[in-house]
C-alpha cells in the first residue's frame, strides 16, 4: 500500500469555503432534480419528495452559508456514472447531482425518492461545505424502507443509526413527500460523518 | 495498522471551526457502499465569455483597483490524470478585502469596478487561466488581531473530482497564523501560488497554481 501512494501526486489541501460563496453561482436545475429544466418537457420517474431540514452547529444554532451538494440513484436504483452508460435502467431526464447553498441554514432539496441500489436501502449522499471546515460526508436514509436493517452504512454506525434516517412528515398538496433531516454538524446529536475517499 | 477515520482537526482562533467541526472520528465507509460515496457532477454548466477576466466587472469597463494578476495551471488527479472540462469557480475580495456578496458586513471599500467572482473550465489538458484583483488581506479578528491572508477562492468539479480550496501568495506575513495554514502543517505550501514572470500579458503579477484533486479530503492527520 505504501509503495503505490508514493507514486500518488500530493494532493492540494481542501480549505475551508468560507462565508461567502458567490450567491450568483446558484443553479436552480441542480436545486429540483424532479425535472430536467423548468422551461422543457423531462420529468424524472418515481415518486416526488422534499428533503427539509436544518444545518445546525455544536450550540443548536443554524450554520448560515451552507453549500449541501447531493448525490443519489434514479427511482431504479441506478447511478449515472461513466460505468452505466447505456443501461436500460437510466432515466434520461436525472442524473442525480443537486447542488444548493442556504443562506440562513435551513434547507429544502427536491427530487425523486432514490431507488435502492444493489445489497442497499435507498440513500441520498450529501456532501456539506460551510465556513470554518473543509467537506464533510453523510448519507441519509428514509423512514420505513425495508432494506434499512440491512443496509451496510446503517449497519455501520450501530445505534447512531436513527441519526441518519429521514422523518417521513406527509405530503404536500401537488403529492410530494416530505422528509425532514437535520444536519448536527458538532455536539450533541452530532450526524456521524464518513471518512473521504479518493474522489 | 487498524484503519481509523480521521478526528477533524479546529482551527485554531476560528470561532465558526470551533462551532462546526465534527468532536467525533469519522466513520469508516462499510466496502459494499464506497461507490455510492463518490459524486459524478454533470457537465452542464455554462460560463460568460468574460468571466476569465476578473479584473474588470465587464469587457467595457476600467480595471479595478490593485494589482492585476494572472492565475494559470492545471488540474490533475492525485494519479496525473488531466481533469478536462472541470468548473473552476473562483471567488475573491477586492483590493481592500472587501467581498461583494451580500453577507459581507465588513464595512471595508467597495470598488465600482470589481466583482471578485468568476467560473472557467478546465481544457483538455486540465489547463486553467483567469485574471483577478489580487486581493487584498483583512482583519478576520479584530479582538485578537488575527489577519485572513491574501487568498483565492476556488472549487474544482468535474466528472467524479470535487475540491474545494484555497490559493495563497508567498511570502505573506500572515500566512504563518492563518487558523487553516496551521491545519495543514508543511502540506501548506501546496496552496501558495508560485510567483513567475508576467511576461507579455496585460498584468503585473502572475501565478501558477497546479491543482491536485486526490487523496483524503484533508490531509491533516494522515
Amino acid at each position: 500500500m505504501s509503495d503505490q501512494a508514493s507514486n500518488l501526486l500530493p494532493a492540494t489541501n481542501e480549505d475551508t469555503c468560507g462565508p461567502y460563496f458567490p450567491i450568483n453561482f446558484a443553479d436552480p436545475k441542480l436545486e429540483d432534480l424532479t425535472c430536467i429544466d423548468p422551461g422543457l418537457v423531462g420529468q424524472a420517474a418515481g415518486v416526488p419528495i422534499i428533503l427539509r431540514g436544518r444545518v445546525l452547529d455544536r450550540h443548536g444554532d443554524l450554520a448560515n452559508g451552507a453549500i449541501l451538494e447531493f448525490w443519489q440513484a434514479n427511482a431504479r436504483g441506478l447511478y449515472r456514472t461513466p460505468q452505466t452508460q447505456g443501461h436500460s435502467d437510466i432515466d434520461p431526464w436525472f442524473h442525480g447531482y443537486g447542488r444548493l447553498r442556504t443562506a440562513s441554514g435551513a434547507y429544502e432539496f427536491r427530487t425523486i425518492l432514490p431507488g435502492a441500489a444493489d445489497g442497499r436501502a435507498p440513500n441520498i449522499t450529501i456532501t456539506l461545505f460551510s465556513d470554518g471546515i473543509s467537506r464533510i460526508v453523510t448519507q441519509v436514509f428514509f423512514d420505513d424502507q425495508a432494506g434499512n436493517d440491512s443496509d451496510p452504512v446503517l449497519q455501520a454506525v450501530g445505534d447512531d443509526a436513527p441519526k441518519l434516517i429521514a422523518r417521513h412528515d406527509g405530503h404536500t398538496a401537488t403529492g410530494a413527500e416530505v422528509y425532514l433531516f437535520d444536519i448536527i454538524m458538532a455536539g450533541d446529536g452530532e450526524t456521524p460523518f464518513f471518512d473521504d475517499l479518493e474522489s | 495498522m487498524a484503519h481509523q477515520g480521521r478526528i477533524l482537526g479546529i482551527g485554531p482562533t476560528d470561532n465558526t471551526s470551533d462551532q462546526r467541526t465534527p468532536r467525533q472520528g469519522l466513520r469508516l465507509i462499510p466496502e459494499a457502499a464506497r461507490d455510492s460515496f463518490v459524486p459524478v457532477v454533470p457537465a452542464r454548466y455554462g460560463t460568460t465569455p468574460h468571466e476569465w477576466d476578473m479584473t474588470r466587472t465587464a469587457s467595457d469597463r476600467p480595471r479595478a483597483d490593485g494589482v492585476p494578476i494572472e492565475v494559470t495551471g492545471r488540474v490533475r488527479t492525485a494519479s496525473g490524470r488531466p481533469v478536462a472540462g472541470a468548473l473552476l469557480e473562483v471567488w475573491s475580495a477586492n483590493h481592500y478585502g472587501r467581498y461583494r456578496h451580500v453577507e459581507d458586513h465588513s464595512g471595508l471599500q467597495l470598488d465600482e469596478n470589481h466583482l471578485g467572482v468568476g467560473r472557467v473550465l478546465t481544457d483538455d489538458e486540465g489547463n486553467y487561466r483567469f485574471w483577478a484583483i489580487s486581493p487584498g488581506a483583512y482583519l478576520a479578528r479584530p479582538d485578537i488581531g488575527r489577519w485572513r491572508p491574501k487568498h483565492i477562492h476556488m472549487s474544482v468539479s468535474g466528472g467524479s473530482s470535487r475540491l474545494i480550496t484555497q490559493m495563497y501568495f508567498p511570502d505573506e506575513p500572515n500566512n504563518a497564523a492563518d487558523p487553516m495554514a496551521i491545519l495543514m502543517g508543511d502540506a501548506f505550501e501546496r496552496n501558495i501560488g508560485k510567483a513567475r514572470d508576467a511576461a507579455e500579458t496585460d498584468v503585473e503579477e502572475a501565478y501558477d497554481f497546479d491543482i491536485v484533486v486526490g487523496g483524503h479530503n484533508a490531509t491533516f492527520f494522515e
